[in-house]
C-alpha cells in the first residue's frame, strides 16, 4: 500500500516539475517555488481510512505496560536564554564530526577533513560540518584589511572592499562543493567503511555573494581576455586557470554560506564559487583576480589534480564534477534492524546541472527501481531522493545510479577502473557497493560493509 | 619522449583487441545526413542537442553528432583529441603541450548551456554600464602580490637574477632539505621532489608511481612560480631567499631531476653543471625538455556513455562487470575478523596501503 504512495509521490514530484516549468515558461504564477500541489495530492483514492486496518501490522507484537516515569529534563529548568549567544548542537550529537585519516598527508595544515554524510539530512550541510581542505592553514582575516583586486587585460584594474562588494546586486544559490579527490582512496580497491570516508570530501550549502561576470564587466574585460588565474591571500595563494566561459557562465563571489558569513575554513571573508566544478578551483581568501590571456600551469593543475591513466599519460584541466550518487541510509554506519521494510535514502549531484533519476539496486546492479525525491531538485546541488525496500532478510548489494539532465548514467566501478586503471586519484566517480549481510536471525549483527568489485 | 596522441592510439588498439570497448549497436540514423565539421561531426550539433532537450551527454546524442565508433570509451577519448571534434575539450596546436607553447583547453562547443550563459552574461551584454563601486587601481599598484608567472614565463624575474646551481643547493639543504630530502627523495612523508619511477601501470595491483618533477611535471616555469609561492611551507616567498634564492633552488631540483639544458650535436643531453648560474633564460629553454611534457591531454570526461538500463542489464553493468555479484573485495577486517566502521581504531593506525601517492 505504502507503496503505491511513494509511487505516486514520485510521478508526482516529476509530473510538478515538468509543469512548474511549462507554466514558467507560459509566465504563470500557479506555482510556487517550482512545486505544483495537485488535488491528486490530498484526495486519497478508494475509500476511507481505517483505523482498526491500519493498525493491523502491530497485531500479535507484545505491548508493554511498565509505567512511564518522568525523566531529570521535566523535573528541573533548563538552561535560559544567551547561555550560548551563538547556538551549539546538543552534547548527545559530539559524535557527528569531520574528521580526517592522519594517514593521508603529512601535514594538518596542507590536509583535508570529510563531512559526516552518515549523519546528514536533507541538501543542507551545517557550517560547522562542511569538509575542510587547505593547503596552508587556516589564516584569520580581518574583512576590514581585506581587499580583491581585478586587473590584468582589463580596461580599468578596480579594487574592492568588503563593503563595496556587499553594495552590488547579491545572489543565493544552493550549490555542492567538492573535491575532486573524493573517493580517491576506493580506486585500487575498496578501504574504508563509512559513507564519511567514501564520499565525505564534498559539503552542499547555500551561497550568497556577488556575480563573478557582473565584477568582470565592471573592470572591462579586454577582448583577448580568455582566462583568469585567481588567488588567495592565504598562505598558499592558492591559484588555478578558468577559462573565461565558465566564469561567465555562473561563478559567484561569494561572501555568506547558510545565511551568515563564510567560516574561516571556508576562505572568510571571501572566496570563489565555481558550481559544478572542482572545489580546488573555488579559490578561498580570494584576494586577486589576473584576468589573462593564457593559463597558468600552476602546481594545482599540473602536478596536481591531473589524472594518470594507466598509459602513463595524464589528463589535465579538469573541471566538471561528474553526476554522482551514494546511498547514505542504510549505509556501513548503520545496523539493519530486522527484516522488514527500509527507506533507502542518499544524495545525489551532478556538476553538469540537475538530477533527473535516481535508480537503486539490491541485486549488485542487474535490476533497478526508481526513487523518488524528498527535497528540491537543484541545479549542481545535491539532491536527497528515497526508495522503499521491503528487505526479506537475505544478503543484498545496495548501489545508487544517477542520471542527470545531460543524458549522462553513472557507471559501474569495473567500467570505470577498466578505462582510467587505479592510479588516477581524482574523479572517482562511479558507483558504490554496500553489502548487507544475511539476517539469519541476527547472527550477522545486522552488518552493512562497503565492498568492491 | 613518446607523444599523446600515439600513446593513446596504441592503447586504444590495445583495448580494443581485449574486447573492452563499450560501443553499443547504435542506430546512427541522423548522424549521417547533413552538413559536417571536417567530413565528420554534425555541424548542427547544437540543434540536435536542442531538439533532445539539451541532453547533450545521451549516448543517442552523441552518437548523432558524432557518428558512431567514435563515441565510447578509449576510442571516444581518441576521437576528442581532436579540436574540431564539438566534444573536444582540446584547443588547436596544443595537443602536444609545451614544444609549441603554453597548452590550452577549452569547454567542449557541445557544451551550448555553458556558451549560452557566458553569451548572455559578458558577450551580448550591451548595455552594461559599470555600478561604480569599486576603486581604480594603478597595475603598478599590484606588483607585490603579483607574483604570478604563467605557462609561457611572462613575469619571471630578470635574468640578471640568480646564483650558481650549487649556491642553489646549499640554500635548499638549509630550507627545504628537513622535509623534502636533501636530493628531493622526501622525508618523513612529505613529497619527494625528485624521484624516477615509471608512470606506465601495467596491471591494476602495481603500486601506485610517485610523480615528481622529473617523471611528472609538464613545465619548469611551474616550479619556479610555486616554490617561490608558497615555500618553505611555514614561510613562503622568503625574503632571505629573494628571487635570486629561489632560482638558484630551482636549478638545484631541476638537476637534481636530470633536467637537460639542451642537447649536443650527437643528441646527448647536456647536463646542469654546479657552477652554472641559473637564471631565467635557463629556466625557459629547460621548460622545453621536461620529459613528460608531450603526455598530457585535456580531460575529455565523461567517455562511458551507458543507456539506462531498468531490468536484466546486462553481465557488464552488473557485480564484478562480468555478471558474478558474489566476485567482490571486502575492506580489511579488524583483528576480531568483523569489518571496520567509522570507528576511532581508524583514526590513528597505519595507511592500508593501497592506491593513494599524495593528493
Ligand atoms: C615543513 C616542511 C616543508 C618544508 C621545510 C618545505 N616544504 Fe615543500 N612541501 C611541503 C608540503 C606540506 C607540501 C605539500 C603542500 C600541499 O599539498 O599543498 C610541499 C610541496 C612542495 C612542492 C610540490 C611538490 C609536488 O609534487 O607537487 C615543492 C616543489 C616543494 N614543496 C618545494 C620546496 C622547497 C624548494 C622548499 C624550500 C624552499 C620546501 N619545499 C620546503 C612541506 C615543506
Amino acid at each position: 500500500m505504502t507503496d503505491k504512495i511513494v509511487e505516486k509521490v514520485a510521478v508526482q514530484t516529476d509530473e510538478s516539475r515538468d509543469q512548474g516549468r511549462r507554466a514558467f515558461l507560459k509566465g504563470s504564477a500557479a506555482v510556487a517555488g517550482g512545486v505544483l500541489f495537485t488535488k491528486a495530492a490530498s484526495a486519497a483514492e478508494g475509500g476511507q481510512y481505517d483505523p482498526k486496518k491500519a493498525v493491523s501490522t502491530y497485531a500479535g507484537k507484545e505491548e508493554m505496560t511498565e509505567v512511564l516515569q518522568d525523566g531529570a529534563a521535566r523535573k528541573s529548568l533548563g538552561f535560559g536564554v544567551r547561555k550560548y549567544p551563538y547556538g551549539m548542537p546538543s552534547p548527545y550529537e559530539k559524535e557527528v564530526q569531520r574528521r580526517t585519516l592522519e594517514w593521508l598527508t603529512p601535514d594538518a595544515m596542507a590536509s583535508i577533513t570529510m563531512t559526516p554524510l552518515q549523519s546528514l539530512h536533507g541538501i543542507i550541510t551545517p557550517n560547522g560540518l562542511h569538509f575542510e581542505r587547505f593547503h596552508g592553514g587556516v589564516p584569520t582575516i580581518d574583512p576590514a584589511e581585506h581587499r580583491l583586486v581585478i586587473h590584468g587585460l582589463v580596461e580599468r584594474p578596480l579594487i574592492f572592499t568588503m563593503d563595496d562588494l556587499k553594495r552590488f546586486p547579491s545572489v543565493s544559490r544552493i550549490h555542492f562543493a567538492e573535491c575532486p579527490a573524493n573517493g580517491a582512496m576506493e580506486w585500487k580497491g575498496v578501504q574504508l567503511d563509512s559513507v564519511q570516508w567514501t564520499h565525505g570530501m564534498m559539503s552542499c550549502v547555500e551561497w550568497t555573494g556577488v556575480r563573478l561576470s557582473d565584477l568582470l564587466k565592471e573592470a572591462g574585460i579586454k577582448p583577448e581576455a580568455k582566462w583568469l588565474i585567481p588567488e588567495g591571500a592565504d598562505a598558499a595563494a592558492l591559484t588555478r586557470s578558468i577559462p573565461m566561459d565558465i566564469a561567465m557562465d555562473d561563478c559567484i563571489i561569494a561572501y555568506a554560506q547558510n545565511g551568515e558569513a563564510l567560516r574561516r575554513e571556508q576562505g572568510y571573508p571571501i572566496r570563489l564559487v565555481v558550481p559544478g566544478c572542482e572545489a580546488n578551483m573555488w579559490v578561498k581568501y580570494l584576494r586577486r583576480i589576473q584576468v589573462h590571456d593564457v593559463p597558468a600551469q600552476h602546481r594545482e593543475e599540473t602536478s596536481k589534480y591531473t589524472e594518470l591513466m594507466p598509459d602513463g599519460t595524464a589528463q589535465r584541466f579538469s573541471w566538471y564534477m561528474e553526476a554522482n550518487s551514494v546511498i547514505t541510509y542504510p549505509s556501513p554506519d548503520f545496523k539493519m534492524q530486522g527484516p522488514g521494510k527500509y527507506f533507502v535514502r542518499g544524495l545525489a549531484w551532478s556538476g553538469r546541472g540537475k538530477v533527473k533519476h535516481v535508480d537503486v539496486s539490491f541485486d549488485g546492479g542487474r535490476n533497478w527501481k526508481e526513487a523518488h525525491f524528498t527535497s528540491a531538485v537543484l541545479d549542481k546541488a545535491w539532491t536527497r531522493f528515497e526508495v522503499e525496500w521491503d528487505w526479506d532478510g537475505s544478503e543484498a548489494f545496495m548501489m545508487s545510479r544517477v542520471t542527470d539532465e545531460t543524458g549522462y548514467v553513472q557507471p559501474p566501478m569495473p567500467q570505470m577502473r577498466e578505462l582510467e586503471g587505479t592510479n588516477n586519484v581524482y574523479h572517482r566517480t562511479a558507483m558504490v557497493t554496500w553489502r548487507v549481510h544475511p539476517w539469519e536471525d541476527g547472527k550477522n549483527g545486522g552488518m552493512i560493509e562497503n565492498v568492491q568489485y | 619522449m613518446f607523444n599523446t596522441k600515439q600513446t593513446l592510439l596504441a592503447s586504444a588498439v590495445a583495448m580494443a583487441a581485449t574486447g573492452t570497448a563499450f560501443a553499443m549497436s547504435g542506430s546512427g540514423d541522423g548522424s549521417a545526413n547533413g552538413e559536417k565539421i571536417d567530413g565528420k561531426y554534425a555541424a548542427n550539433y547544437a540543434e540536435i542537442i536542442k531538439e533532445n532537450n539539451g541532453e547533450y551527454l545521451d549516448p543517442k546524442v552523441i552518437e548523432a553528432i558524432l557518428g558512431e565508433d567514435a563515441t565510447y570509451g578509449r576510442t571516444g577519448l581518441m576521437a576528442k583529441l581532436d579540436p574540431a571534434n564539438p566534444y573536444s575539450f582540446e584547443v588547436d596546436d596544443s595537443i602536444d603541450g609545451g614544444n609549441h607553447g603554453n597548452a590550452q583547453c577549452k569547454v567542449p562547443a557541445a557544451f551550448t548551456e555553458v556558451h549560452e550563459e557566458a553569451a548572455k552574461n559578458y558577450t551580448n551584454d550591451a548595455d552594461f554600464k559599470a555600478y561604480g563601486f569599486g576603486k581604480p587601481i594603478a597595475e603598478e599598484a599590484t606588483k607585490v602580490w603579483n607574483i604570478t608567472v604563467d605557462g609561457d614565463g611572462n613575469n619571471l624575474p630578470d635574468p640578471s637574477v640568480g646564483m650558481t646551481v650549487e649556491e642553489g643547493g646549499e640554500l635548499y639543504v638549509q630550507f627545504c632539505g628537513m622535509c623534502h630530502g636533501d636530493f628531493g627523495e622526501g622525508a618523513k612523508g612529505y613529497l619527494p621532489l625528485a624521484v624516477d619511477g615509471n608512470l606506465v601501470t601495467s596491471d591494476f595491483d602495481d603500486s601506485s608511481p610517485m610523480k615528481t618533477v622529473g617523471n611528472y611535471w609538464p613545465y619548469a616555469v611551474t616550479l619556479f612560480d610555486y616554490i617561490r609561492r608558497t615555500m618553505p611551507f611555514w614561510t613562503p616567498n622568503m625574503p632571505a631567499i629573494g628571487d635570486a634564492g629561489y632560482m638558484g633552488m630551482t636549478g638545484y631540483i631541476m638537476q637534481s631531476n636530470y633536467i637537460p639544458v639542451g642537447f649536443d650535436d650527437d643528441g646527448n643531453p647536456i647536463e646542469l653543471d654546479y657552477d652554472t648560474v641559473y637564471n631565467s633564460e635557463l629556466l625557459m629553454k629547460q621548460n622545453k625538455y621536461m620529459k613528460n611534457q608531450g603526455n598530457f591531454f585535456c580531460d575529455h570526461r565523461p567517455v562511458i556513455h551507458n543507456e539506462r538500463c531498468m531490468s536484466d542489464c546486462p553481465d557488464y553493468m552488473v557485480g564484478d562487470g562480468k555478471g558474478n555479484i558474489q566476485n567482490f573485495e571486502q575492506a580489511r577486517l579488524l583483528p576480531d575478523g568483523t569489518p571496520q566502521y567509522n570507528v576511532p581504531e581508524r583514526m590513528h593506525e597505519d595507511p592500508p596501503g593501497v592506491g593513494h601517492a599524495g593528493m
